[in-house]
């Protein structure tokens, strides 16, 4: 085999980064100083990255729950029998005593807060609502916790301290895992805020930001005249994220917002545009454009002269120049 | 269960209790059924599959031993099971005539590059991708999975293929070199850009 034939089966693992040093430098050597390898190395690098822009797609919840039922049916039948042994006296009655007082607090409960709940006027209950506040920290009075702890949380690195001579408080700190699910309309401001932290905090988000932008996209496209922090907050990604299948998403995403484009998502496409080391997000961000322009959205003469660049630039992606100047013919006159 | 690893909760599992199976389910189902879908195409079966590999890790959680990360075990079943769906779905197509599990496009669509100039879909990509995928043998494309979205070594694909890390890197040089082709319309010394995207 010849040498660069050798070096180009070397260039899979150079894209995982299996090849063990030397290796790896003498095949980095050769594709700087052989062209046909440069420019093999070179596609190969791209189909890599772009492999990546395939989306993540979500389970459907109905398989869970058939294989929860599944187990429940094989967990029904036992591989082994368990022998069988008599409850004492004193738990049965202990647990006939217990399906008393259950039901007869549910019957009362019942009973008692029904009438209450029509009687009570909406504003009421309304005020007596506190705002949760998401908060990374927070210190709250022992009176404004309810003493009931629901389900079993995670508490980690609790702290203790110990009783103030001057009011003799205490207090205990730690951090809890708890899950939230905050449910509101798409245009609330909270929700929207809450999507933007999302977005824009890489380091703080889990599982993938991918999805969320996805989402984001499904949910916001339906919506009329979305706000526009919600399209800031995908140029801030489009400006910023270090992987190139986020700020693809963050540009197609724009492109199906154009109603809640400001200035600075249009400022974000041109930048991209102009800057961005990857093709598909530059394509991206024309085909944003482009469609921007056909709505006869009138353009800045940055964003115009962006384009004109763009579509004259020689080496140049072929589709981005044929999108910017398909973008320039149809830009309405002022 | 959060808090516990893997392997903590396979062993509650090896000793009976199936109380993990959820937690289990929720931390890989995600990738499962990713690895799944893009393999077989086909979304009916992927759920099928991901309900069936679950099921597996149940019920033949001893041969779990821990010697290979759990994940790598999981995909291993997933990929024995996808194996078998395109070995039956072959079988079927043969003796039945009927259509296989996956339709592979028609020749008029396979080129990227006549589809990107037709469309501007957004979905276009996907697609796209998707396709040149599935032109490969599916030898090649569950390297090509396990090891782009899966990020597996290719001596855990060895593991999981059941063959030697060698015919990985060999399998995985022929996949990238059709996928890159594919993209290029087979045209060297194009755009390559423009026929991939």
């Amino acid at each position: 085999m010849s040498e660069c034939g050798v070096m180009s089966e070397n260039m899979p693992m150079l894209l995982t980064e299996s090849l063990d040093p030397a290796q790896r430098e003498l095949t980095h050597q050769h594709i700087e100083s052989c062209a046909a390898c440069a420019s093999e190395w070179s596609a190969m690098k791209e189909t890599w990255q772009i492999l990546e822009t395939l989306p993540t797609v979500e389970v459907p919840a109905r398989v869970k729950q058939r294989f929860l039922a599944e187990i429940s049916a094989a967990s029904a039948v036992p591989a082994n029998v368990v022998p069988f042994r008599r409850r004492s006296a004193a738990r049965w009655l202990a647990e006939a005593a217990a399906v008393v007082i259950v039901g007869g607090s549910a019957f009362y409960a019942g009973h008692r807060t029904t009438p209450r709940i029509d009687l009570t006027p909406a504003d009421a209950r309304v005020t007596a609502i506190q705002p949760y506040s998401i908060a990374e920290s927070r210190v709250l009075p022992a009176a404004s916790i309810s003493p009931t702890i629901e389900g079993r949380p995670d508490i980690e690195n609790v702290q203790f301290s110990d009783a103030s001579p001057s009011n003799q408080q205490i207090g205990v700190s730690f951090d809890i895992t708890s899950h939230v699910t905050v449910t509101g309309k798409p245009t609330d401001k909270s929700m929207v805020r809450l999507l933007r932290y999302v977005m824009e905090n890489e380091d703080k988000m889990s599982p993938s930001r991918s999805r969320a932008i996805d989402w984001v996209r499904a949910t916001y496209s339906r919506v009329d005249n979305p706000d526009p922090e919600i399209t800031e907050a995908l140029a801030n990604v489009l400006r910023n994220d270090e992987h190139q299948g986020v700020r693809i998403k963050a540009a197609d995403t724009l492109q199906s917002m154009q109603s809640a484009m400001t200035d600075g998502t249009r400022d974000a496409l041109v930048e991209a545009l102009k800057n961005d080391p990857n093709p598909a997000v530059r394509v991206k961000a024309v085909e944003a454009l482009a469609k921007l322009a056909r709505s006869g959205a009138v353009l800045d003469p940055d964003m115009v002269d962006t384009l004109r660049k763009k579509a004259a630039q020689g080496d140049e992606n072929v589709y981005v120049r044929v999108k910017a100047a398909e973008a320039l013919s149809s830009i309405q006159p002022r | 269960m959060k808090h516990l690893s893997d392997e903590e909760l396979m062993s509650i599992v090896q000793a009976g209790d199936f109380s993990p199976a959820s937690e289990l389910y929720d931390r890989y189902s995600g990738r499962i059924y990713n690895f799944a879908y893009r393999f077989l195409r086909n979304s009916e079966s992927a759920e099928d599959a991901t309900q069936e590999v679950f099921m597996k890790m149940i019920k033949h959680a001893n041969q779990f031993h821990g010697d290979a990360r759990f994940s790598t075990w999981l995909l291993a079943i997933t990929g024995n099971l996808c194996r078998d769906y395109l070995r039956k779905a072959e079988n079927k197509m043969k003796k039945e005539g009927e259509d296989v599990l996956i339709t592979l496009p028609a020749p008029a669509e396979r080129s990227p590059h006549r589809n990107l100039e037709r469309q501007e879909d957004k979905k276009m990509n996907e697609k796209i991708i998707q396709e040149a995928l599935m032109l490969l043998p599916p030898d090649q494309r569950e390297v090509v999975l396990l090891s782009r979205f899966q990020g597996l070594t290719y001596a855990e694909i060895a593991q999981v293929a059941g063959c030697s890390e060698a015919a990985v890197k060999a399998k995985a040089f022929r996949a990238m070199d059709l996928m890159k082709k594919a993209f290029a319309g087979d045209s060297r010394g194009g755009d390559q850009c423009l026929n991939v995207v």
